[in-house]
């Protein structure tokens, strides 16, 4: 492999890495906004020019890729001058908002001024404000914190695919938002929050909720759909506050959709069902673990029972259920997956938008029909008992049945016509395998605990087993 | 849909254009320039209309037309006049010729007299720095000007 | 302080410098018939249509035409990167956004000697093989875009232009795109983005124009001035042009503008090279209005570092005036006596590229505008004495440090006006207003 010479350490690089990929890789920083791996290079902010012997200008590392032999010094006279004065011109017109600014703690803008710009201000004319309008339910614009990056108008165009955030007026005086206060279109729209390096483009969802430094943060797949882009969960103290995208070239690149991103709301939702419910009098009420299960078995000791897994729980637990419960308390019934309407099987999936999204939306419907589930179209004629068992996501059938049990995650609305409902847990509050739609094997990780009244498949299904009642 | 503002002669010229250009954003600043030349200035709803002709989001008219400062967003008056202050006009008194305008008319740069006959704006460098100081009104340059050359352009405009 | 260069000595006997437009310009000249008559005729195209393509190049190489908008790129360097094969369309476009401050040569040309201009613009598309041509046009010059127009209609139904030009097979269509009032669209980038339809903001390079320009293929950007140059180079000799400059690698002349406090501004149209900054103002302007004392020059358009009085003895060409820390830039010159306030000047000056600045990079957005708001205030008199300090600085950072030029133009007036007159800038900040006011 060539190599090439980056502040006296001899280093190789793949042709067509530039140079800040290819210093990274060897833990030398190079500070940078406007450059991101997921968008084109612009080379416009100028906080990434290094020195290069025999090269009279200071060069820009995101657009130089190294040639063999190339002598590079990012920590340079002249490069640490241009970083100090860049930092200067950025901040000049930056309000000292840190203090009520929630991107505070990961912010670029703070972190490179800190560690590469000078502590004293020089500025004393008045500053440039702009007023700002809305831009929708998902991001807040605060124009005064712009560093004008663009990244966000290159996602726009390059991304999401809509060329709604743009660059008005010019010079001192450009101004970057959606145009007349329109809201933002795309399905996307979380990311701008992700990549602005600043607090200008922030989550309305995530706003003054929590300082990002008391948030522990935990690897993990979104249940959303079968691409299972992979994320992190950022909680405290038992809530998650938002969800984030994590790298992964081969799945999701860089981005999440909104509807993933927002997706785990419903798990600290007042209307999920969070302790054993039985029907007694035409209604549901609060019982405890003995009775629900002894509800649960008299219900389903039907003629006819069926029951219908869902697609959004993981390998192990289908497993746990074709292998042991099913053939154990069920032998002979029919079983199958659902999810989401009219996905029957792995074949009806496919992209549902030129992006990320798929048309299954929950995560595992192709590693059910790897286990051999088949897909759920209708009720076998004469069925008279139904047992469903889904995380958070399945979406629930039309039954005109009186006798459904339910295990698992369901909102109180949900279940008005049950018998009996066990309270399970979501994709959040277990570790687990699931299979996207390229067979990729990717995992659910445990963030939270639970809420008190919720068990994991496991031991409601041992339970149940275990039970020693009159019924089966 | 929102009713269509420009004329067909504006649709028949864009037509006209359209093979000289390998593509359709490159019709962009010829058909914003013809539809400030038909309405005098660009509205929202103009703007709108010509980004459902050249087929792009209205967003990116929008980032297009702000750029320049050549297109009108506000109406201007029937005479647009620009004063041109840069270097050799200011050396040769574009800065008085400026102040007599405005006090001539009654407004200052930007604004409008209230019978929508002028607009003032300050101009920069036009390329007429030979025979300075310079303006243009509407599409015209007046050039060698002093301020009774000023009036007389001024009080011979209907 | 670099040491001046002496013009070489005039030829004995040569009373008149050689002309190839001025003598052209006026209203009679813009008709195909007197372009048939008394200039070219497109008899050069004629002739380069019936060399190889390498041949013309070549010609134009010798010729040493350094680019007339300011940079002095020599055309037929320009013209010989572009690649003989190309999977796209080639493009040959004529820059006539002349918008630099003191420059007005190629309004003239336009609107004088337009077939001059469209010939130039055709020889070199065919040597590069360009089949498309088009003139990106300030959207102020509307006369003059009105008065290429109906040249290029003319050129057209005479068989010049358009389709099987004279009958030898080769296509050529221009088309006159105007801009629409923005500076930075004289940068090449920024003229082939705006030409595209975008915002006219200037391209990270590479990839370089030559290579992937207007509409991604190979692309050629030239001068008003340089193609008006290239019928005579075709007709006359590449040698005999490059001869006609004083200076080695300056060829043929040169439409020197001079504008501000002299008697007699406008074009004049002189060798390359055989004059200096003293002569043009005094002996061509015939000396300074009202016969004040000369206080400085700006010599290359206002991007240009600013000339004190006892440094316009250099010869008024691209070399000379980089090894005296200044720049030829479009030729423009303008000239301020003692009568007007230097910082005031400087002032408008910045004010003028933070307007078009277009706010891409951090330095140049951020810097323009700062550097205009102090000036301001040191202007009306509230200036601190660290302002000149913190100003010099501003320039600094900006200088060789954005994604093109005008940051550096800005940079450079700023750091020559105030280390040169520096006592004016004093004179502000002590006197808390304009000593001229």
């Amino acid at each position: 492999m060539p190599t090439c010479v980056i502040d006296g350490r001899e280093v190789e690089f793949v042709p067509g890495q530039n140079l800040i990929e290819v210093a990274k890789k060897v833990g030398i920083e190079i500070p940078y906004y406007c450059y991101h791996p997921g968008l084109s290079v612009v080379a416009q902010c100028r906080m990434c020019s290094v020195e290069i012997e025999n090269v009279p200008k200071l060069q820009p590392a995101c657009a130089t890729l190294p040639k063999s032999g190339m002598v590079v010094k990012t920590r340079s006279p002249r490069a640490v001058q241009n970083q100090k004065a860049v930092s200067e011109y950025l901040l000049i017109n930056h309000p000292l908002d840190c203090p009520i600014c929630d991107k505070s703690g990961e912010c670029d803008l703070q972190d490179y001024s800190f560690e590469y710009g000078d502590p004293h201000t020089r500025m004393t004319e008045e500053r440039r404000t702009y007023v700002d309008l809305d831009m929708g339910p998902v991001i807040v614009k605060n124009m005064n914190r712009c560093i004008h990056c663009t990244r966000c108008i290159r996602f726009g165009t390059e991304v999401a695919g809509i060329h709604e955030m743009v660059a008005t007026q010019r010079g001192n005086w450009t101004e970057i938002s959606t145009i007349d206060g329109r809201p933002l279109e795309t399905d996307y729209a979380g990311n701008y929050a992700d990549i602005c390096p600043t607090g200008s483009l922030l989550l309305k969802d995530f706003r003054f909720k929590r300082r990002v430094w008391f948030l522990k943060k935990t690897p993990t797949t979104c249940e959303a759909c079968a691409r299972g882009c992979n994320m992190e969960i950022h909680q405290d103290g038992n809530v998650i506050y938002r969800c984030v995208p994590r790298e992964n070239l081969e799945v999701n690149k860089y981005w999440l959709c909104d509807e993933g991103r927002f997706n785990f709301h419903y798990i600290h939702d007042t209307d999920r069902v969070v302790s054993p419910m039985v029907r007694v009098n035409g209604k549901l009420e609060i019982a405890n673990w003995a009775r629900a299960i002894e509800t649960a078995r008299e219900t389903m000791n039907a003629k006819k029972p069926a029951i219908l897994v869902g697609s959004d729980l993981t390998q192990q637990e289908a497993l746990l259920l074709r292998d042991e419960f099913l053939p154990g308390k069920f032998p002979g019934a029919p079983f199958f997956h659902f999810g989401t309407p009219e996905i029957i099987s792995g074949a009806d999936d496919g992209p549902a938008d030129k992006i990320l999204k798929r048309k299954s939306r929950t995560a595992n419907l192709h590693g059910l029909e790897k286990l051999g589930y088949s897909g759920f179209e209708k009720l076998p004629a004469g069925t008279d008992a139904v047992l469903i068992i889904r995380g958070g996501r399945a979406v629930l059938p039309e039954l005109k049945l009186s006798k459904i049990v339910g295990i698992g995650v369901f909102k109180r609305n949900e279940v008005e016509n049950f018998a009996a409902v066990l309270p399970g847990v979501t994709f959040a509050e277990k570790d687990g395998t699931v299979v996207n739609f390229q067979g990729r094997e990717q995992t659910f990780r445990r963030a939270i605990a639970p809420p008190d009244g919720c068990k994991g498949l496991p031991e409601i299904l041992m339970t149940w087993i275990n039970h020693k009642g009159s019924v089966r | 849909m929102a009713d269509k503002v420009l004329s067909d002669k504006f649709y028949a010229t864009m037509k006209k254009l359209e093979p000289r250009y390998p593509s359709k954003l490159a019709l962009l600043l010829p058909a914003l320039h013809a539809a400030q030349d038909e309405i005098g200035w660009l509205s929202s709803g103009v703007m709108d209309e010509v980004a459902e002709y050249i087929e792009i989001h209205p967003a990116q008219v929008r980032e297009v037309a702000t750029f320049y400062s050549m297109y009108n967003f506000k109406p201007v008056g029937k005479y647009h006049i620009k004063v041109c202050t840069n270097v050799s006009c200011t050396l040769r008194g574009a800065e008085r010729l400026l102040e007599h305008c405005e006090k001539k008319l009654g407004i200052k740069v930007a604004e409008t007299t209230p019978d929508k006959k002028f607009t003032i704006h300050e101009e920069e460098c036009l390329g007429a720095c030979g025979t300075a100081p310079a303006m243009m009104i509407n599409e015209d340059y007046h050039e060698n000007l002093d301020v009774q050359k000023l009036d007389r352009i001024l009080d011979e405009l209907e | 302080m670099s040491e001046q260069e002496q013009p070489p000595e005039q030829p004995s006997g040569d009373s008149q410098p050689e002309t190839l437009f001025i003598q052209h310009f006026c209203e009679e000249a813009r008709p195909l018939s007197y372009y048939l008559k008394n200039m070219s005729g497109y008899s050069a195209l004629k002739k380069a249509l019936g060399m190889s393509t390498d041949e013309v190049i070549n010609e134009v190489k010798k010729a040493h035409i350094r680019g007339r908008g300011g940079a002095g790129f020599p055309a037929g360097v320009k013209w010989s990167l572009i690649p003989k094969e190309s999977a796209k369309a080639k493009y040959f476009i004529c820059n006539a956004d002349e918008s630099e401050p003191g420059t007005f040569k190629d309004r003239d040309l336009m609107r004088y000697t337009p077939h001059l201009v469209l010939e130039g613009m055709a020889i070199g598309a065919y040597a590069i093989g360009a089949h498309v041509g088009y003139i990106y046009i300030r959207g102020e010059y509307v006369g003059e875009a009105g008065i290429l127009q109906a040249a290029i209609l003319e050129a057209e139904k005479a068989g010049y232009l358009g389709k099987n030009i004279m009958g030898t097979g080769f296509d050529f269509e221009i088309t006159i795109h105007r801009g629409a009032g923005a500076y930075i669209c004289g940068e090449e980038t920024a003229l082939l983005n705006s030409l595209e339809g975008r915002r006219g903001e200037p391209r990270v390079k590479p990839p370089y124009p030559a290579i992937a320009g207007a509409f991604g293929g190979p692309t050629v950007v030239n001068n008003v001035e340089t193609l008006a140059g290239v019928p005579f180079v075709l007709n006359r000799g590449g040698d005999w042009y490059a001869k006609l400059g004083r200076i080695t690698n300056s060829g043929g002349t040169r439409i020197y503008e001079v504008s501000g406090h002299v008697k007699k501004p406008g074009l004049y149209e002189l060798e390359s090279g055989s004059v200096t900054v003293r002569q043009l103002i005094y002996d061509y302007c015939h000396g300074i209005l009202e016969d004040k004392k000369l206080k400085a020059v700006i010599p290359g358009g206002s991007s240009a570092p600013v000339l004190r009085a006892d440094e316009i003895d250099v010869v008024a060409d691209i070399d000379p005036m980089l090894k005296i820390g200044s720049m030829l830039g479009s030729a423009g010159m303008i000239v301020v006596s003692e009568d007007y306030c230097l910082v005031r000047l400087l002032a408008r000056i910045v004010r003028f590229y933070a307007h078009e600045s277009c706010g891409q990079c951090t330095p140049c957005r951020e810097g323009t505008k700062w550097a205009q708001d102090i000036l301001d205030r040191i202007e009306s008199g509230r200036g601190h004495p660290q302002d000149l300090g913190l100003i010099l600085q501003i320039a600094d950072n900006m200088n060789a440090k954005s994604l093109c030029a005008l940051a550096d133009a800005a940079a450079g007036p700023i750091i020559s006006f105030v280390t040169k007159f520096r006592a004016d800038f004093e004179a502000h900040i002590r006197g808390g207003k304009c000593p001229h006011a």
